[in-house]
């Protein structure tokens, strides 16, 4: 049977062969087609939430810093997000920044350094932190990470505060640096499951040409997290996934004030911070709810963006390295 | 100095409670090829990889013995400069994928700092690449990944790597076992030369009795982790004191 229009389109997709493959995709297109559904679904519903406040503020809801909410006088209202949309791009590079290095070598450590004995216990360690629920790393981060960042912070507004970075002297320890590294330490066991699977694929083969070449230990090292660029760009794509998502334990620390700074000694707000914030009474005005969604619809769109971002650096990658022709 | 470039003492090796290796020794002239010849399974990998210090990644190994490059012993040295100068061409073909062709063969050297510039670093990358009778198919494109050459030429990439990195003794493990008729005559040919015009020396372990007395100065038989024969090649493959030798070379083993 080679005539149906739906066995002849999957003929089309890469990698159907024989009948098994056809019917192992038949099997599994209902699944992932509800899967794309229920997507669809949710991003009809933020974009028809999000008319109200578009239709009313333009394209301003999202380049505006103005964040007014007035009872009872719709037409006095005005939400613009570009706070809180930087907030979070920045919150979540600061993560991806400080759990690239930390990631990457968490991985090593454990596929190099660690004895196998060791091994499994460790891995296990980090696969609990991946899994602790993040209420748990905004509490510690409230409790424990903000006032010890505090004085450090202070510090270096005081000694450095001519680089922009730490420009604002800092009133409390509840900062976007605090946010960043408490996103970093939520986000690394993420990354580093991803880029650890890959290292500890790497056949035995490569590994010692690698060493028959009078490379050191460290050297070698550096060569095989070159063949696991992919997974080092996946990984940390999830990782600021993770982190632009992160809701309550970003809340808890960064401070909640609406402004726009370079500094990261300042407090900060996020789209996901806001949302968590305001949503309780956001029924109380007019557009407020429309315009929380609207952030919503901002998140998915960045998520989106460094996803896509991240697949098309892998596919790159993957025609540069299997000759696949583009 | 001894005069040998490489003299393999009482070696012994035992890989997770098992004995590979019982007690073998041999010598290599400098700037000559030696065969280690024998049947699957008989240690010959397990001995390149004792020779340059391989096993030393492998817990579970245990190395007794000596092995001397021009008359000091491996042991006496780091790791990776046993490696260095006793670099490994294995019986798979295993470029680095992620690297270009150049970079394969630059990789060592920068490793090493063999080169002080980049015109520098391009005559050796050129020179292993000749050395390998490889530069006439590659030259054109050196940018290229590994994965679009065929298997002999990935064959003839690792070993301009090893190369590269201007080794004094060259392991060869079954280098010509998983290629074509074609590219195993070009290998042979680039390794011939090699010895001849660059002077290195030479460890060519094979299966096959044929290419081993083709390609050889020396033989030596291995068989269940001992040296059965050994000697200059002509002699022992027409006057073999040995019954088990004369048996493998009739193909018996
Ligand atoms: N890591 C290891 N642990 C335990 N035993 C091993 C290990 N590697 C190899 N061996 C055993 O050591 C013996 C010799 O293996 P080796 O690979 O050195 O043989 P070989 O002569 O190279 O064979 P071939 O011609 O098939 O490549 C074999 O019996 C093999 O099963
Ligand atoms: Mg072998």
């Amino acid at each position: 049977m080679n005539g149906g229009p739906l066995s002849r389109l999957l003929r089309r997709v890469r990698g159907v062969r024989s009948r098994d493959d056809e019917r192992f995709l038949l099997l599994h297109l209902p699944a992932s087609l509800t899967l794309l559904l229920v997507i669809l679904a949710m991003l009809g519903v933020f974009i028809a939430y999000s008319i109200p406040v578009i239709s009313r503020e333009g394209f301003h809801v999202f380049t505006d810093t103005t964040w007014r909410a007035v009872e009872g006088d719709p037409q006095a209202e005005w939400y613009g997000l570009l706070p809180a949309i930087y907030g979070s791009v920045y919150t979540s590079l600061i993560a991806v920044l400080i759990a690239a290095p930390l990631s990457v070598s968490l991985a090593v450590a454990l596929e190099e350094l660690t004895p196998r004995r060791l091994r499994g216990s460790l891995s296990l360690l980090t696969d609990l932190m991946a899994a602790t629920p993040t209420i748990i790393y905004g509490l510690w981060g409230l409790a424990f990470l903000a006032p010890h960042m505090y004085p450090i912070l202070s510090w270096l507004s005081s000694h450095a505060s001519w680089i922009p970075l730490f420009s604002k002297h800092p009133s409390s320890g509840y900062t976007i640096a605090t946010a960043g590294v408490l996103l970093a330490v939520m986000s690394t066991p993420f990354a580093a499951a991803v880029i650890r699977e890959a290292y500890s694929m790497i056949p035995l083969s490569i590994r010692e040409a690698a060493y028959s070449l009078g490379a050191t230990r460290l050297e070698v090292i550096r060569i095989l997290l070159g063949m696991v660029k992919p997974s080092i760009v996946a990984g940390l794509a999830l990782a600021f996934a993770r982190a632009v998502g992160e809701t309550v334990a970003v809340s808890l620390v960064i401070g909640n004030s609406m402004t726009i700074t370079p500094s990261v000694t300042d407090s900060g707000v996020t789209v996901s911070s806001l949302i968590a914030s305001q949503f309780g009474n956001a029924g109380f005005y007019h557009y407020m709810t429309s315009a929380l969604f609207a952030g919503g619809l901002v998140i998915f769109a960045i998520g989106l963006a460094v996803n896509v971002a991240a697949v098309w650096y892998m596919k790159k990658w993957e025609e540069k390295v299997m000759g696949v022709a583009p | 100095m001894t005069g040998y470039a490489l003299e393999v003492r009482d070696l012994r090796v035992t890989l997770s409670g098992k004995r590979i290796l019982d007690g073998v020794s041999f010598r290599c002239p400098e700037a000559t090829v030696t065969a280690v010849m024998g049947p699957s399974g008989t240690g010959k990998s397990t001995m390149l990889r004792a020779i340059n210090r391989l096993l030393d990644l492998n817990p579970e190994a245990i190395v007794e013995g000596d092995i001397l490059i021009h008359g000091r012993s491996v042991w006496e040295m780091e790791p990776y400069e046993v490696r260095r100068r006793a670099t490994m061409v294995f019986q798979d073909p295993n470029p680095f994928p992620h690297m270009s062709i150049y970079d394969n063969v630059a990789v060592g050297p920068r490793l090493h700092g063999l080169a002080r510039s980049k015109r520098e670093l391009d005559e050796i990358v050129r020179w292993a690449l000749e050395r390998a009778m490889l530069w006439d198919e590659v030259k054109d494109r050196l940018g290229d990944p590994p994965s679009k050459l065929s298997g002999g030429q990935r064959q003839r990439l690792s070993l301009a790597r090893a190369l590269a990195v201007k080794p004094e003794i060259l392991l060869l493990d079954e280098p010509t076992a998983n290629v074509d008729p074609v590219n195993a005559v070009k290998i042979e040919e680039a390794i011939r030369s090699l010895v001849r015009e660059e002077g290195i020396t030479v460890v060519f372990v094979t299966h096959m009795p044929s290419q081993a007395v083709r390609v050889s100065d020396y033989l030596v038989f291995l068989y269940d982790g001992h040296v059965v024969e050994q000697g200059p090649s002509r002699e022992v493959a027409l006057n073999p004191s040995n019954p088990l030798t004369e048996k493998f070379f009739r193909g018996e083993l």
